[in-house]
């Protein structure tokens, strides 16, 4: 039997925990728990759709909407220029990506929230909830994607051959969201005001970034820098000009999206492994 | 590297800031200016304290301690839930932690979907689910019911759906927090029943509870903590008779003496003034002075330390002003060798004398059995039994 004697009052500093951050390890962590992803992903689906009438037709509902009221509205407004395509196709090429963006932050970045109850009960690496959240809205996405062929028999507009561009620009799209969610996942967990916030913030990005109008709305000279501070600009444009031009994306602009998208992809993932420490004592 | 199921705690510390409501923007100003005032801030309190153990594969140890002395705290370290702020933890192998077991289950989902979503958070891949999916089904008795949206579910049902999984994943390490508290009397037993087979299959278990008897049931080793200190660390029967002795200790501190009734004097004994012995007479002497005439009646208990009488006697006592003498013998004590306690109290319609600890005893006489490991013995009553054996017929 040992008994305890007289103790300091703090630990010596050598003895300091340090989180160390090891990427590698914490990649293959995530791999082995892909399918727990996959299972969270499923509930979030099955939960989200349950009870309500229309189902998964939810997924399409939304850009659809969007994509009416831009093409009855906004084309009046503003005079935009498709280039001689039909201005419903224009605009949905452009909602397709930015409503993947758009579900995935505000599901994903509140999904460490919602989950707190299991957080702080049982271990598992936390990434698995925001990955599942940007799985959802890739689900959400395809399914949308999906009426994107309704248009172009209905417009018998026809995509270009360029469209073999789409998996590199599909590439910065996903790593420039997974770093904001990420990012805003875990930040979200100690500044609750940000859970506020989050919808506003989307809504002006709808407009802050070219869905209902082109990249040609903003000065070329500044464009570089609207690459840089919004990845989703050159993305979005690149759809356009590969999928429906018959194009190659802009490529410095691109670059510089990819920039972003990596910085981002990087840093998010390195913030939400230190901050994740802390989770469960501010919870 | 060790092998799977080694459990080390090595010198863990953790801190909590008593303030919870620096979320709001208005308390960060208020730390920030105190800050730049050069002001203290609020003191971090320690929930743990230098807190070190090594397990090897396959002991049981046994927490146990007041409310916030950090064993829930330390079992959160150990599942990774929390990080210590010094110090380091490590368990090999798969750990399986069940601390309130209904939290990984979603309402809107059904009984078998949850069971796949649960054990896949438990690290049970789909196909292991599967293979034990009818063994769960059974030992939760939710054979009609799985379904059903888990939100339709009384919460004894949740309870042993989530136990359920949790107790047929097989873990290397099974650290169980509290988690018998719910449930009716003969699932827990089963709950118990598992836990043993478990620990048979060689899975190291680290046990928390308040309940006494299951500890010394289920574990070979106890952990006494106070105040975020490992306060003894050895054999569970040991560290139970000193942990049972503070707080036996700790209660005396609160009988308090302001009423109308005041103990003067408790004394207990054997036969002709010897220690009391197993099977023969104990006589419990108490000089009891009330501040006027009163009647109300009087309750003896014996104890192990804490406030649950193993027996209770009790008798309506009048008393006058002044001091009165109550005589309380019993002829054949059923108690082993031991350390035992004396509550008393007096409950009556103006009488009234909160029950509390009044003195404690040494027992002499034989041993008490030792119960196999995972059953419970809830008091310890001495029997003398008289065995026979041979063929049913010579019987």
């Amino acid at each position: 039997m040992t008994s305890s004697v007289s103790l300091p009052t703090e630990p010596p500093r050598d003895l300091r925990f340090r989180r160390r951050l090891r990427i590698g390890t914490s990649l293959v962590e995530l791999w082995r728990a892909r399918e727990l992803v996959r299972s969270m992903a499923e509930r979030e689906m099955r939960a989200r759709y349950k009870q309500t009438v229309l189902g998964f037709a939810w997924a399409v509902v939304i850009p659809v909407v969007y994509m009416v009221v831009f093409t009855v509205f906004f084309r009046r407004v503003a005079n935009v220029n498709t280039r001689g395509v039909p201005y419903a196709l224009f605009t949905y090429v452009g909602l397709l990506p930015w409503t993947f963006f758009s579900s995935s932050l505000s599901l994903g970045g509140t999904s460490l929230l919602t989950n707190l109850s299991i957080l702080n009960k049982v271990y598992c690496p936390r990434e698995i909830f925001p990955f599942a959240s940007v799985s959802v809205a890739a689900i959400d996405t395809t399914v949308a994607t999906g009426v994107l062929g309704v248009l172009f028999a209905v417009t018998t507009f026809m995509p270009k051959a360029t469209i073999v561009w789409v998996p590199v620009l599909l590439a910065v799209q996903v790593a420039f969201t997974l770093g904001v969610v990420l990012l805003f996942s875990s930040i979200i967990v100690y500044v609750r005001d940000l859970r506020h916030l989050l919808p506003i913030a989307l809504q002006l990005g709808l407009f802050a970034t070219p869905v209902a109008y082109g990249l040609e709305a903003i000065p070329s000279r500044w464009q570089w820098l609207y690459a840089l501070l919004n990845p989703l600009g050159p993305v979005i444009d690149g759809y356009r000009r590969t999928v429906l031009f018959g194009q190659a994306p802009d490529m410095l602009l691109l670059g510089l999206s990819a920039l972003t998208a990596t910085v981002l992809l990087v840093a998010g993932y390195a913030a939400f492994k230190r901050l994740e420490t802390g989770i469960a004592d501010v919870a | 590297m060790s092998p799977d199921g080694t459990v080390a705690a090595k010198q863990v510390w953790k801190r909590f800031r008593p303030d919870r409501r620096r979320v709001r923007l208005s308390d960060q100003l208020a730390i920030l200016t105190s800050r730049i005032r050069g002001e203290a801030r609020l003191p971090w309190t320690w929930a743990l304290r230098d807190v070190s153990f090594a397990l090897s594969p396959g002991e049981s140890l046994g927490l146990m301690g007041a409310n916030g002395c950090g064993k829930s705290t330390l079992l959160k370290i150990l599942t990774r839930v929390m990080y210590p702020y010094a110090g380091g933890v490590d368990a090999v192998g798969r750990v399986g932690a069940l601390i309130e077991v209904t939290a990984g289950l979603h309402t809107e989902l059904s009984g078998r979907e949850n069971i796949f979503l649960y054990g896949s958070l438990l690290g049970l891949s789909r196909r292991e689910v599967t293979r034990r999916f009818d063994d769960i089904i059974a030992f939760a008795e939710l054979e009609q019911a799985v379904d059903r949206q888990v939100k339709h579910y009384s919460s004894g049902m949740k309870m042993r759906l989530g136990f359920g999984v949790a107790a047929f994943l097989e873990p290397d390490v099974l650290l169980v927090d509290e988690v018998l508290a719910v449930g009716d009397a003969s699932f827990q037993q089963r709950c118990l029943a598992r836990m043993r087979e478990v620990l048979a299959q060689g899975t190291t278990l680290v046990y928390v509870s308040h309940d006494l008897p299951t500890i010394e049931a289920t574990c070979a080793r106890g952990v006494w903590m106070e105040r975020g200190v490992i306060r003894l660390d050895g054999p569970v029967r040991d560290v139970l008779s000193e942990y049972r002795r503070s707080v036996e200790a700790g209660a005396e501190l609160q009988l308090r003496d302001d009423g109308d009734l005041r103990v003067v004097k408790v004394g207990v004994s054997g036969e002709g003034d010897r220690l009391p012995h197993t099977k023969e007479p104990l006589t419990a002497s108490i000089v009891i002075e009330a501040a006027r005439d009163m009647q109300g009646r009087l309750f003896l208990g014996v104890t192990e330390g804490p406030g649950t009488p193993v027996l209770l006697v009790s008798r309506d006592v009048h008393f006058d002003e002044g001091k009165t003498s109550v005589q309380c013998r019993i002829e054949e004590l059923p108690l082993p060798r031991g350390r035992f306690y004396l509550w008393m109290g007096v409950f009556g319609k103006r009488a009234d004398l909160p029950w509390g600890p009044a003195a404690e005893f040494d027992v002499v006489g034989p041993d008490l059995e030792t119960a196999p490991r995972g059953i419970v013995r809830l008091a310890p009553v001495y029997a003398e039994a008289k065995w026979e054996q041979g063929r049913p017929e010579s019987l």
